[in-house]
């Protein structure tokens, strides 16, 4: 996960690498450090970082600037997500589709799911249905894939994925 | 270097063009003349050991629409008839059964003679045989303009990225079906747009080979025995043509600001053609007839090339670099 931290450290020599140190420690990767002089509370100076870090160890790397006696002040997190695109075409109602959405999270997890639909064409019998999936690994796009895939060819529907 | 060229259509005849055109480029690069001594189309056929001229032969066709008096019964009868070194094969893709384009270059091989190709059908369904027949005569045999006309990308992969490792090659490999699917960006549906590409001469009476996406697939086939020494043929490749992309598909992928592409996939795992969601702005949702392709590689990262897949002189440029390479080789520089 990706993480931004406004912190506040004591305005003395050596506390900006003090609050920087403890990301290393949990085997973070930085991202970007602002020393922000002009933003300062309780003689405490602000400090924004951006780092990469497993989240099972962000607790433990609280942990660790509180004993340093540095403030957290915010904490926000961004979660790296894998999109896709499908378009199915043919007749895909929207029971098909949900009994394909059922199948693909009995098999992986998804962060996001939206389903469009076309106005039903009057020249056209066929129905087209576009699927947007957000996954947390890249794996669960693979997962989908191979379940869209089979699904599809088994029902006549063809089957339309992003690169 | 005595050349017979096999197949005098669109491309037999751009060849025979370029040959002439390029006869002083010859002349200088080797020191001596490049002449066709043979040529043949569906029906006819016509030597001269001495040379035939390219300006001639070209207006022989267009006035009879043959291009020799001598009718033969088998190819290698037209290809006994007179000696030669290289053979251009230029004959009509047949992806069924390779058509006759599997007799003359297994003839011309056999027989200890380079061959430079374009046809598609012999490649994807003999590619080995026909590679080890090469092999054991001693003979070279390229196919650059096999796969995407005048874009350059099989002595690519080979020649200037050798030693790379491709990791995977993806793109539009028919023009055909990309003008097709450009139109139906534009809210065309899929039957019309395919009467629009006839009428422009793009798309054949029997567009099957095309929009059922099996000359992508050739290609592919192509490209994964050449570039990743697969022995693929045109039944492993995973097809689905463009057919049934309807105008609300396109309509529907519009909204999310993509377009729907025929892409061609070759990779250690995958042989694939099929209908892509490209964002617009992506490479491969360029629109129109040129073909484009990505090739990934383990060093230089992703490396794109374009150019026009089809065309008279488009592919005849193909077969030049191609027969300069031969010559290179055979004569040298």
């Amino acid at each position: 996960m990706i993480v931004n931290a406004e912190l506040f450290v004591n305005d003395l020599p050596g506390q900006l690498i003090g609050s920087i140190e403890p990301i290393s420690l949990v085997d973070g990767n930085i991202l970007g450090v602002v020393h922000n002089r002009d933003k300062i509370i309780d003689h405490r100076i602000c400090v924004n970082l951006t780092f990469e870090v497993d989240d099972k160890r962000l607790d433990e790397l609280k942990e660790l600037w509180q004993s340093k006696d540095i403030v957290i002040s915010n904490l926000g997190s961004v979660h790296e997500t894998y999109s896709m695109e499908y378009i199915l075409i043919g007749d895909v109602d929207a029971q098909y589709i949900e009994d394909l959405l059922r199948k693909i999270n009995e098999a992986t997890t998804l962060d996001e799911v939206n389903v469009s639909y076309s106005t039903k064409s009057v020249k056209n019998a066929a129905h087209t249905s576009l699927i947007s999936v957000k996954a947390r690994y890249e794996d669960n796009l693979d997962k989908i894939d191979a379940i869209l895939r089979k699904e599809c060819k088994r029902a006549n529907v063809t089957y339309v994925r992003g690169v | 270097m005595r050349i017979f060229i096999s197949g005098f259509g669109t491309i037999g005849q751009g060849i025979t063009e370029a040959i002439g055109k390029k006869k002083a480029f010859f002349e200088y690069r080797y020191g001596k003349n490049v002449t066709i001594v043979g040529a043949m189309d569906s029906k006819t056929y016509v030597v001269g050991q001495n040379g035939l001229d390219p300006e001639e032969l070209l207006k022989k066709k267009k006035d009879t629409g043959h291009v020799g008096d001598k009718s033969y019964s088998s190819p290698s009868e037209a290809l006994k008839a007179t000696d030669f070194d290289i053979l251009i094969e230029a004959t009509p893709t047949n992806v069924k059964t390779g058509g006759v384009g599997v007799d003359t270059i297994e003839y011309a091989l056999s027989h200890g003679k380079d061959v430079v190709t374009v046809n598609k059908g012999p490649l994807a369904l003999k590619y080995k045989e026909i590679t080890d027949l090469a092999r054991e005569n001693k003979c070279i045999i390229r196919f650059e303009g096999s796969v995407g006309g005048a874009m350059p990308i099989i002595n690519l992969c080979k020649d200037d990225l050798a030693g790379e490792k491709i990791k995977s090659i993806r793109g539009i490999f028919n023009g055909t079906c990309n003008y097709i699917l450009s139109k139906m960006d534009n809210g065309q549906p899929f039957e019309q747009a395919l009467k629009e590409a006839q009428q422009q001469g793009y798309a054949e009476s029997d567009p099957t080979n095309d929009i059922e996406g099996y000359d992508s697939a050739c290609k592919v086939v192509i490209l994964a025995n050449s570039i990743f020494g697969k022995n693929a043929t045109f039944d492993d490749v995973d097809i689905t043509g463009i057919t049934s992309i309807s105008a609300d598909a396109v309509a529907l992928a519009r909204t999310k600001g993509m377009v729907i592409r025929l892409i061609g996939e070759v990779s250690a795992t995958k042989l694939e053609v099929a209908p892509r969601l490209i964002p617009k702005g992506h490479p491969l949702s360029l629109p129109g007839t040129l073909n484009i392709a990505e090739i990934n590689t383990d060093l230089a990262g992703p490396i794109l090339v374009s150019g026009r897949g089809a065309g008279r002189l488009e592919t005849a440029s193909a077969i030049l670099s191609d027969l300069v390479a031969i010559l290179d080789k055979r004569i040298g520089e």
